[in-house]
C-alpha cells in the first residue's frame, strides 16, 4: 500500500494547485467584500467551540449573505468599494456581537438558500421574506424588518391597479416570493423572471418592461436612482424578512434573535431604518421595527 | 426515483413550454447561421482582397466577443440606442449571428480542401465565379465540413441557454427549470430534467447530421 502509483500524487499536487490558485482568484474578485467599516460598540461574547458561533470566533470572520445591487438594502457602492445598506448594518452588528469580520458576499434571490445550504456563507441578509416553503430548507429568525409588495411603472404609466398588470410585462427576480404572488394576483401579465433586480432596473428603463413588482423598499430604491420612474403604493402583500440560519441550527438562531432584538432595543435600527430608508420617503409612510412574530409572518406565505 | 418522476408529472407543462422555447430559438438561429455563416464564408474565400477583410473583420467581430456580451448589446443596447428591439430578435440574431462566425470558418476551411484546380477549371470554362462557387465548390466544401458543422450545431444548442440566463430573460427551458426549481427547491430532480430536454435537441441534431454525413459523404 505503501507504494501507491505516483499518478495519485502528481493528480494531488495538480489538484492543490488548482485549488490554491483558485482560492487566491476567489479572495480578489468581486462576490466578496472585506468590510473596512469600523465594528458596532456592542459586547463580544465567548461561545463555547461546538457552536457555530464557537466556529465562526474560530475562523475570525463570519461570511453573510447579502445582496450586492439592492439599494438601499444590500448594494455594492460603486464609489467607496464598500457593501452598504440596511441588510449590511445588522451583518455588521451581529458579527460585531461574536468579536469578528464580516465578509459579505453576494447571495441573490435565486442563490441564498444554496449557498446557505452547502456552507459558503454563514448567514442570509438578503431582503428574504419568510415563507414555509423557504422554511422546509433553513430556518429563519425572527423578522427584523416588514416590507410590502408593490409596482414600480414609469411615470405617467396606464397601469395604476394590480389588475392592470394583466397584459403588460413584468418584471420580478427569479426565485422571488413574486414569482408565485403576481402568477395569482394577475394571472395575465407576462412576466419576465431575470436573477438580479438591478435587470428589472435595465428593462423597465428601456422599456423592455412595463412595469415591476417586488419589495417597496427595493422599488424606491430604484425610484431614488431614477426619478422618472414612480412607485404605485399599492402595497398589496405583507413580506417579512427574516435572517436565514442553517436548517436545525437552534443554538445559532437564538443567538441570531437576541442578537435582533438587541439591534431593535438599542436604537441602532431606528439609526439604520432612519439612514437607508426614511430620509427618503414622507414621514406617515414610515415604520418602526416589526411588531410581527415569525409564526405569524410565517403563516403570510403558507406551503 | 419516486420524487424524479414525481417532479417532471407534476411540471411536465413548464419543462415543455421551456423545450419549445429552446427549440424555436434554436431553429431560428440556426437558419440566420446557415444563411449569413454561407454569406461570410463566400466573402473570406472571394477574389477581391477586400471582400477578404469584411469577411475577416465579421468572423472576429462576432468570434471574439463573448456571447453573453454581444446579448447585452444587441438587446439592452439597442434598446438604450431607441429601437425597441424584441427579446426574441436580439436572442436569435445574437445566437445566429454569433454561431455564423464560426459555421463560416468551418466553411472556409471546406472551401480550401476543394482543389484550386477546379476553381481554375470552372472559371476557365466560362462560369462565373459566383455560380463556380454554388455549383462546384460549395457542395463539396459542404460535404466536408458536415462533421465540424454537427459540433458547432451542438455548441449552439448549448449556448443557447446563455440567452434564457441573460437580461434578454426568454422562458426557454433553463430558465423553465430555475423557476421550478425555486418553487419546489428540488435542485438535482428538476435539473436532472432540464439536462434530458437539452439532450433531446442535441442527440437528435447529431442523428441529423450523421444521416447527412451518410448521405452525402464522399466514400472514400
Amino acid at each position: 500500500m505503501e507504494c501507491k502509483p505516483r499518478w495519485l500524487l502528481i493528480a494531488i499536487a495538480v489538484a492543490t494547485l488548482f485549488a490554491s490558485l483558485a482560492l487566491t482568484a476567489c479572495g480578489s474578485d468581486d462576490e466578496e467584500a472585506e468590510d473596512s467599516a469600523e465594528a458596532p460598540d456592542v459586547a463580544v461574547e465567548e461561545f463555547p467551540a461546538d457552536t457555530t458561533m464557537g466556529a465562526i470566533q474560530e475562523a475570525g470572520e463570519m461570511n453573510i449573505g447579502v445582496k450586492f445591487d439592492v439599494p438601499p438594502f444590500g448594494f455594492n457602492n460603486p464609489q467607496s468599494g464598500e457593501v452598504e445598506g440596511f441588510d449590511v448594518d445588522l451583518g455588521r452588528y451581529i458579527a460585531a456581537r461574536l468579536g469578528v469580520e464580516p465578509v459579505f458576499r453576494e447571495a441573490n434571490s435565486d442563490n441564498r438558500i444554496p449557498l446557505l445550504v452547502d456552507g459558503t456563507i454563514d448567514l442570509i441578509l438578503s431582503t428574504m421574506t419568510i415563507t414555509e416553503e423557504r422554511d422546509l430548507e433553513i430556518d429563519f429568525s425572527e423578522p427584523y424588518y416588514v416590507a410590502n409588495g408593490d409596482v414600480l411603472v414609469p411615470s405617467g404609466s396606464d397601469i395604476q391597479a394590480l389588475d392592470d398588470l394583466n397584459g403588460n410585462r413584468v418584471c420580478t427576480a427569479l426565485g422571488s416570493t413574486y414569482q408565485e404572488t403576481i402568477k395569482e394576483e394577475a394571472p395575465d401579465a407576462d412576466l419576465r423572471l431575470v436573477d438580479l433586480y438591478s435587470q428589472c432596473l435595465e428593462l423597465i428603463q428601456t422599456d423592455a418592461v412595463d412595469a415591476v413588482s417586488t419589495d417597496n423598499v427595493i422599488l424606491t430604491g430604484m425610484v431614488i436612482q431614477d426619478e422618472t420612474l414612480e412607485l404605485l403604493g399599492l402595497n398589496y402583500t405583507e413580506e417579512p424578512y427574516g435572517a436565514g440560519i442553517p436548517d436545525g441550527d437552534t443554538e445559532f438562531k437564538e443567538f441570531v434573535d437576541e442578537s435582533v432584538q438587541q439591534y431593535i432595543d438599542d436604537g441602532t435600527w431606528e439609526a439604520s431604518y432612519e439612514e437607508w430608508v426614511g430620509q427618503y420617503i414622507p414621514e406617515d409612510q414610515q415604520q418602526g421595527p416589526p411588531d410581527i412574530t415569525l409564526e405569524e409572518a410565517l403563516k403570510l406565505f403558507p406551503l | 426515483m419516486g420524487e424524479l418522476w414525481g417532479v417532471l408529472e407534476e411540471h411536465l407543462p413548464e419543462f415543455a413550454s421551456g423545450l419549445w422555447v429552446t427549440f424555436r430559438l434554436v431553429a431560428a438561429s440556426f437558419l440566420i447561421a446557415m444563411v449569413v455563416g454561407t454569406a461570410v464564408a463566400a466573402l473570406r474565400v472571394a477574389p477581391a482582397r477586400w471582400l477578404n477583410r469584411i469577411g475577416g473583420v465579421y468572423v472576429e467581430t462576432f468570434r471574439n466577443v463573448p456571447l453573453l456580451v454581444l446579448l447585452i448589446i444587441m438587446f439592452a443596447g439597442i434598446r438604450r440606442g431607441g429601437i425597441a428591439i424584441d427579446p426574441w430578435v436580439a436572442g436569435i440574431a445574437s445566437l445566429g449571428l454569433y454561431t455564423a462566425a464560426y459555421i463560416a470558418e468551418a466553411l472556409r476551411s471546406g472551401v480550401f480542401a476543394v482543389g484550386k484546380g477546379q476553381i481554375d477549371a470552372a472559371l476557365s470554362l466560362g462560369l462565373t465565379y459566383g455560380r463556380t462557387m454554388r455549383r462546384i465548390v460549395l457542395p463539396q466544401a459542404v460535404r466536408t465540413v458536415i462533421p465540424a458543422l454537427s459540433s458547432l450545431v451542438i455548441a449552439m444548442i448549448k449556448n443557447s441557454a446563455i440567452v434564457g440566463a441573460s437580461l434578454v430573460a426568454l422562458p426557454d427551458l433553463l430558465k423553465s427549470a430555475r423557476q421550478v426549481q425555486a418553487d419546489t427547491f428540488q435542485t438535482t430532480e428538476v435539473f436532472f430534467w432540464a439536462a434530458i430536454g437539452y439532450l433531446l435537441l442535441t442527440v437528435t441534431a447529431t442523428l441529423v447530421f450523421r444521416h447527412l454525413e451518410n448521405t452525402y459523404t464522399i466514400k472514400r
